[in-house]
């Protein structure tokens, strides 16, 4: 297990713009939505966090578009498969790197946003948190997503799984609220730390038997 | 054994002959007792106190919306048999209620909006209930357009069965999401634990209503399977001479 | 000794039938020729004996347990955005990587080990991609067309380890439009098609 996450630690920091282009892009859109509007007459601050919590949304989908393309497409999907059996631990492997090198960093650059526009620097280990355990939702749904389009393209792995993500963006919409009255932080979170363990341990099982039909 | 029953019965032929004897029957019962319940409904029940003749859409609406989310739990159970056992009249029979599936699902937003004017002054409002229903109404999209796109059917069968299985979970949020958040729409009319909250001169009709949607749909549903069973097994010999 | 039994294989595709009623065994220390035209389904009975495709009839058994199996298909496996060593690195572990690496310089690759792969020529990814097979000794050796794109003394290597592998007990088999050298049991797709 460890040298499969080595192995695909290895090849996502060496596609730099896998990773590091919709951290880019995710400052650009924070950036781009004060610009759209006229901030005189809107207490930015009240509203700010919708559009970061729609920009993790749109990141976590535009990170993971393809995430097992590159496999399928080279044979390496097959290698896996007569090694292992299932992809299990391949799945595991893949989707945790991605939310270490995309997801985390995501995290961080919410909380930053979100200091920037009135919220407490006291508060921001809890968002950072927050924001952590929703990209560990997302990113294995959308790659579940990938999983299922494979070589179709983004559209229609994103058409599948969205409607299941919205679940997701209430709940990170409750967490918000939370976080801004100051009450019930601890039970939203407890509700995302077990859905998170729970999606984490069973969609790579999902996406193995989605994987497995390709390859047929 | 329980294998070789599944099997049994999971012929696309045997379907297609079996269905053949009983759809005149479901068709024009299910007819019968939409029309019934739709004139008792429309004409013959009385006002509502609060909300006046408005209400009258709840025998369209409400038969809508139950069996816009028992059509996705049919086809999530059909959708385990296929991923288990391997049956291919399972996929098929989710294809073909997708697409019933989809539209019962518009028709339930479309008169929900209809309903929203007078009752609440809008034609949307972005509570649990009906945003959950829009979710749904889109999942049913998704689903008929990853089965489009492959050209390999067989795969294809095998992915839809695969994310309507997951896609399963999105019931139970619309069934609870009148208990789980405060919301402006209308607590459940009728619950299975604690009887009707309508009274019997409206529930009647509207129960008529239920079962006749019910069995229209079903005969929908038969005609649908039917169609694309014949295009999916057009080069076997028992299509050919049946066509 | 039998490694492999097929017992009546049909696959079905779009309700159009590949091949049906297909049965054969693969004894240890053999060779089988999958020999077919295009579109005959040599890749996918190739697939269906690796367990990667599932058939729509009939069953494939391993007869030894544990069987060890290595495999190369129409696509390489490797990874574009890296060399050819960083590419050896990610499929062996440290203990197999010598025996990579001594394969690697036997068929003339050093030139290029560090250029990126994409920027290998066709014949140059494919022997790299042999490498996977070459470098780790199996129980069972799958090859699909193995000897396109190889120059004469590539194909010379590949027939020799393959025969030597036979000798030694593993079993092997390949499809192939270019003749092998070697000696084996030879299966035509075409007998067992619905035309």
């Amino acid at each position: 297990m460890i040298k499969i996450f080595q192995s695909e630690f290895f090849k996502l920091r060496k596609k730099l713009r896998t990773w590091l282009g919709p951290l880019l892009i995710m400052v650009l859109v924070l950036i781009a939505f004060p610009l759209s509007i006229d901030i005189s007459q809107y207490d930015l601050n009240r509203f700010y966090f919708s559009i970061i919590v729609v920009a993790l949304l749109m990141i976590s989908f535009l990170s993971t578009e393809g995430i097992f393309l590159e496999d399928y497409e080279d044979g390496s999907l097959e290698q896996v498969y007569l090694v292992e059996q299932d992809f299990y631990k391949f799945v595991l492997a893949k989707v945790l790197t991605f939310v270490l090198l995309i997801g985390v960093p995501m995290a961080g650059i919410g909380s930053v946003f979100s200091i920037l526009n009135g919220i407490s620097i006291n508060e921001v280990p809890k968002i950072f948190f927050m924001m952590f355990l929703s990209n560990l939702l997302l990113f294995n749904l959308f790659a579940f997503g990938s999983s299922l389009s494979i070589n179709k393209g983004a559209i229609l792995g994103v058409l599948a799984t969205l409607p299941l993500a919205l679940p997701i963006i209430i709940l990170l919409g409750r967490g918000v609220r939370t976080i801004q009255y100051g009450i019930g932080f601890e039970g939203v979170m407890a509700l995302m730390v077990g859905s998170g363990l729970l999606v984490t341990s069973i969609m790579p099982l999902i996406i193995s038997a989605t994987l497995k039909t390709h390859l047929e | 054994m329980f294998s070789s029953f599944i099997h049994r019965f999971s012929s696309p032929k045997s379907y297609v002959e079996i269905t053949r004897k009983f759809f005149p029957y479901i068709s024009l019962f299910g007819f019968l007792l939409l029309l019934i319940g739709w004139i008792w409904g429309l004409a013959f029940s009385p006002e509502d106190a609060v909300q006046g003749n408005s209400y009258r859409i709840i025998y369209l609406h409400v038969p809508a919306s139950i069996f816009a989310q028992l059509i996705y739990f049919f086809m999530s159970i059909c959708a385990l048999i296929h991923l288990v056992w391997r049956v291919k009249l399972a996929a098929y029979l989710i294809k073909s209620a997708a697409l019933v599936g989809a539209m019962i699902t518009f028709i339930a937003l479309f008169s929900g909006s209809i309903w929203g004017i007078p009752t609440w002054g809008t034609w949307w409002q972005w509570d649990a209930r009906i945003t959950s229903t829009l979710i749904l109404f889109i999942m049913y999209l998704g689903i008929i357009t990853l089965h489009g796109s492959f050209s390999n059917l067989e795969k294809a069968d095998r992915l839809m069965s695969i994310l309507v299985v997951v896609g399963v979970v999105n019931i139970p949020i619309i069934k609870k999401s009148v208990d789980w958040w405060s919301t402006l729409h209308q607590s459940a009319s009728i619950t299975i634990s604690e009887g009707a909250s309508i009274d019997s001169s409206m529930l009647y009709p509207l129960l008529i209503s239920i079962f006749g949607m019910g069995l229209t749909l079903i005969s929908l549903g038969i005609l649908s399977s039917k169609f694309y069973i014949l295009t999916r097994e057009k080069n076997k010999k028992w299509v050919q001479s049946y066509v | 000794m039998s490694l492999i039994t097929a017992n009546r294989i049909s696959y079905t595709i779009n309700n159009k039938k590949l091949f049906h009623n297909l049965s054969f065994t693969i004894d240890a220390g053999s060779a089988l020729h999958i020999k077919g035209g295009n579109g005959s389904g040599k890749s996918t009975l190739l697939r269906i004996l690796l367990g990667i495709t599932t058939p729509s009839k009939g069953k494939i058994e391993l007869l030894k347990p544990n069987t060890k199996i290595t495999y190369l298909g129409h696509k390489n496996a490797i990874k574009n955005y890296l060399t050819p060593i960083e590419n050896l690195k990610l499929i062996f572990h440290q203990s197999s990587l010598e025996s990579a690496l001594d394969w690697f310089q036997r068929l003339g690759l050093s030139r290029v080990q560090d250029e990126i792969s994409a920027n290998l020529s066709f014949g140059q990814q494919k022997k790299l991609a042999l490498i996977r097979v070459l470098a780790a000794p199996a129980d069972l050796i799958v090859l699909d067309e193995p000897f396109v794109g190889l120059d004469d003394s590539s194909r010379n290597l590949l027939n020799k380890y393959l025969q030597e592998s036979i000798s030694k007990g593993s079993s092997l088999a390949l499809t192939s439009h270019i003749r092998p050298e070697i000696i084996s049991k030879e299966l035509m797709l075409e007998n067992f098609s619905n035309d």
